[in-house]
């Protein structure tokens, strides 16, 4: 009871401290992870067991983790998701290098220059760039890039770039939804539940799919007249930047395209070849260290370090909860509430999802839920663990969407914008965006009730 | 050519801080950075926005704002960063301002040239005077100087490691009601001229 109360105690505080956001988050999730391992795991419980299953450090060194043994087994729910944080470290340095090279930039300012700088086609073009883009590299990237090309383009052709940022931003999020590899939620729920790229792609990918076809069509309706409107004398189509320009390394760039082909295969064909998402993360990691050449320390610098211990104390605080059994408490709850059906448990926990993930950070949201769903699939007779998995992506990818500090994408979009004069409060963003995220969570549940229940 | 000078002045409000920073860059020939800090700011940057103007000296929603990787979506904190990058810049290229709050004390405090004051007065010196200004009754007056006092050091205390009014961080603390503006600003301006003659 006490180790429970600890347990519970030490995640609140995390959560409390993420939010006041006084120090830096990764010192925070490490602090309350280490907390956890000497307080609860062995002051209160005496479990040495407890505490090599929450480090989780021996399924690193088994075949099976890299796709090498008999069968690719899944990540334990239990404990640090190393394969999470490998892909993710070695997605990073992929993006690291293709932004250095100019990929993103070159990119937009390429589809851009297709659809001739047209403010409509562009917005719209632009909103699936967002969400293709999405599906295989991290969001915040996405939105790095793209707001920060909309508000260039904004500035060259005279409108107010934060309908198209607020638009980008809720196809990242979407597309994110996607794929294994698209948000961090689905990186954890994929890698915890033995969920391939394409188990993702026709499940949760086809309803991201319906789902940005309504969203384009939504935004279209809701800002067509806003975006038609200049605020000075556009500059002339031969005078905008060439896309070449973007380019700051030719050879980079080439190596950059290939590499980031690679892994899109390798992500696309993991379940056929066995490759896990961990060892494509490290095989891509060294082909763009080995092609960075002299850049290959600023590559490196630039990696966000701070996002992977984050990690990694987040799954030691959430391993408290799960060796305490209070995940397991939650599961019976959310059971008991249901009473047993499940539509009821999947509206739970996609509309809990989605709130929660509203307001609070959809990472540790989904690193907290993960256990539980598998808690509740194997608990009620009649409940899919898949379809509550599809159930958790799409709750907790889209439910960030909804307000400006749901979701990283959000917050860097918001930001790029403010920093160019345009600060999107909370009443211009949820008054546009809510709608829309309630609209396809709608769709998505219904989808999941028809298609699966 | 003559050696840097950055007047920041702090002040309560209602105190009339703000009227003996005038008058400071008046009498010394500076330019002043206050409300006008964010236009400079627009200008320089060449930003297509004038939306962040509401977000001056206030301090950031720790409720309803996240920081990513860095970028802080608070418009209140990004108002000020901003704000607070400029400051440098100007002292970094060696120009010489007076420049009113916007935690200047503590943002400038790196630099020789800066001489900071933190400006107080009687709680009926500032009724009268806010009454006078806004033309609201005393008890409003009271409401709105406590109001704007309390954001003012919220603002400041999030940003600083410092606290707003703590005598310590200022070149002097004068409660102007004693000698009036017009000789708080002389006590000010002979400080200055007294510190720099000495220096020189």
């Amino acid at each position: 009871m006490a180790a429970q109360i600890l347990a519970l105690a030490i995640f609140i505080a995390m959560f409390v401290l993420i939010v006041i956001d006084k120090i830096e988050r990764q010192y925070i999730t490490l602090g309350c992870g280490l907390l956890t391992l000497v307080l609860v795991f062995g002051i209160c419980m005496h479990d040495v067991n407890a505490i090599v299953e929450t480090l989780n450090y021996k399924t690193i060194f088994t075949p099976e983790f890299w796709g090498f043994g008999a069968e690719a087994a899944a990540e334990s729910t239990a404990g640090i998701n190393w394969a999470t944080i490998i892909f993710i470290a070695g997605m990073m340095v992929m993006v690291e290098g293709m932004a250095r090279v100019g990929f993103f930039r070159w990119l937009c300012m390429l589809i851009a220059k297709m659809v001739h700088y047209k403010t409509i086609p562009i917005f719209i073009t632009f909103m699936a760039m967002s969400f293709v883009l999405a599906m295989f590299i991290d969001s915040i990237t996405v939105i790095l890039f793209l707001a920060a090309v909309t508000v260039e383009l904004a500035h060259l052709l005279k409108f107010n770039p934060v309908p198209m940022i607020l638009s980008e931003i809720f196809c990242a999020n979407l597309g994110g939804s996607a794929t294994v590899c698209g948000d961090p939620p689905n990186i954890i729920i994929g890698t915890s539940l033995g969920l391939s790229f394409f188990d993702f792609l026709k499940n949760t990918g086809v309803m991201a799919l319906i789902c940005l076809v309504v969203t384009i069509i939504y935004f279209y309706i809701v800002y067509h007249k806003q975006l038609k409107q200049t605020t000075g004398e556009p500059v002339k189509a031969e005078d905008l930047p060439d896309p070449k320009e973007a380019i700051t390394d030719k050879r980079g760039f080439v190596f950059s395209c290939i590499i980031f082909l690679l892994a899109v295969v390798l992500l696309v064909t993991h379940a056929q070849t066995g490759l896990t998402v961990a060892f494509i993360g490290v095989l891509i990691a060294v082909l763009t260290l080995i092609t960075s050449g002299k850049a290959i320390g600023s590559v490196i610098k630039k990696v966000d370090y701070k996002t992977l211990l984050f990690f990694i104390g987040l799954f030691i605080v959430v391993g408290g909860l799960e060796q305490t059994g209070i995940l397991q408490i939650v599961a019976n709850f959310i059971g008991k509430v249901s009473g047993g059906n499940a539509m009821v448990m999947v509206a739970i926990i996609i509309w809990g999802s989605a709130i929660a993930s509203a307001f609070i950070d959809n990472i540790p949201f989904a690193a907290t839920m993960v256990p539980i769903i598998s808690d509740l699939a194997g608990t009620t007779a009649g409940v899919d663990l898949h379809t509550l998995a599809w159930s958790l992506s799409m709750g907790t990818d889209i439910g960030g969407s909804a307000t400006p500090i749901g979701a990283s994408a959000n917050v860097v979009g918001t930001s790029v914008a403010a920093k160019e004069g345009h600060p999107v409060g909370w009443g211009e963003y949820c008054a546009k965006v809510a709608p829309a995220t309630i609209l396809v969570l709608i769709i998505c549940t219904v989808w999941i009730f028809v298609r699966y229940l | 050519m003559a050696k840097q000078l950055i007047i920041s002045i702090s002040r309560e409000y209602g105190s009339g801080g703000h009227k003996v920073a005038q008058e400071l860059a008046t009498r010394l020939g500076l330019p002043i950075y206050d409300r006008n800090l964010l236009d400079a700011v627009a200008a320089e940057k060449d930003l297509t926005g004038t939306g962040l103007k509401k977000y001056d000296e206030a301090p950031r929603n720790l409720l309803l704002s996240r920081s990513v990787r860095g970028y802080s979506n608070s418009p209140e904190e990004i108002t000020a960063r901003m704000q607070f990058d400029f400051l440098k810049e100007k002292a970094e290229s060696g120009e010489s301002f007076v420049v009113v709050g916007r935690c200047s004390e503590d943002v400038l405090k790196a630099y020789d040239g800066l001489m900071s004051f933190f400006i107080i007065a009687d709680e009926e010196a500032k009724l009268k005077r806010v009454q006078e200004s806004r033309g609201v009754s005393a008890e409003e007056a009271e409401m709105i100087i406590r109001r704007h006092d309390k954001k003012r050091k919220s603002y400041h205390n999030y940003y600083c490691q410092t606290k707003w009014g703590d005598a310590r961080n200022y070149d002097m603390t004068i409660n102007c009601s004693r000698l009036g503006l017009e000789a708080t600003t002389d006590m000010i301006e002979n400080y200055v001229k007294a510190v720099q003659a000495k220096e020189q």
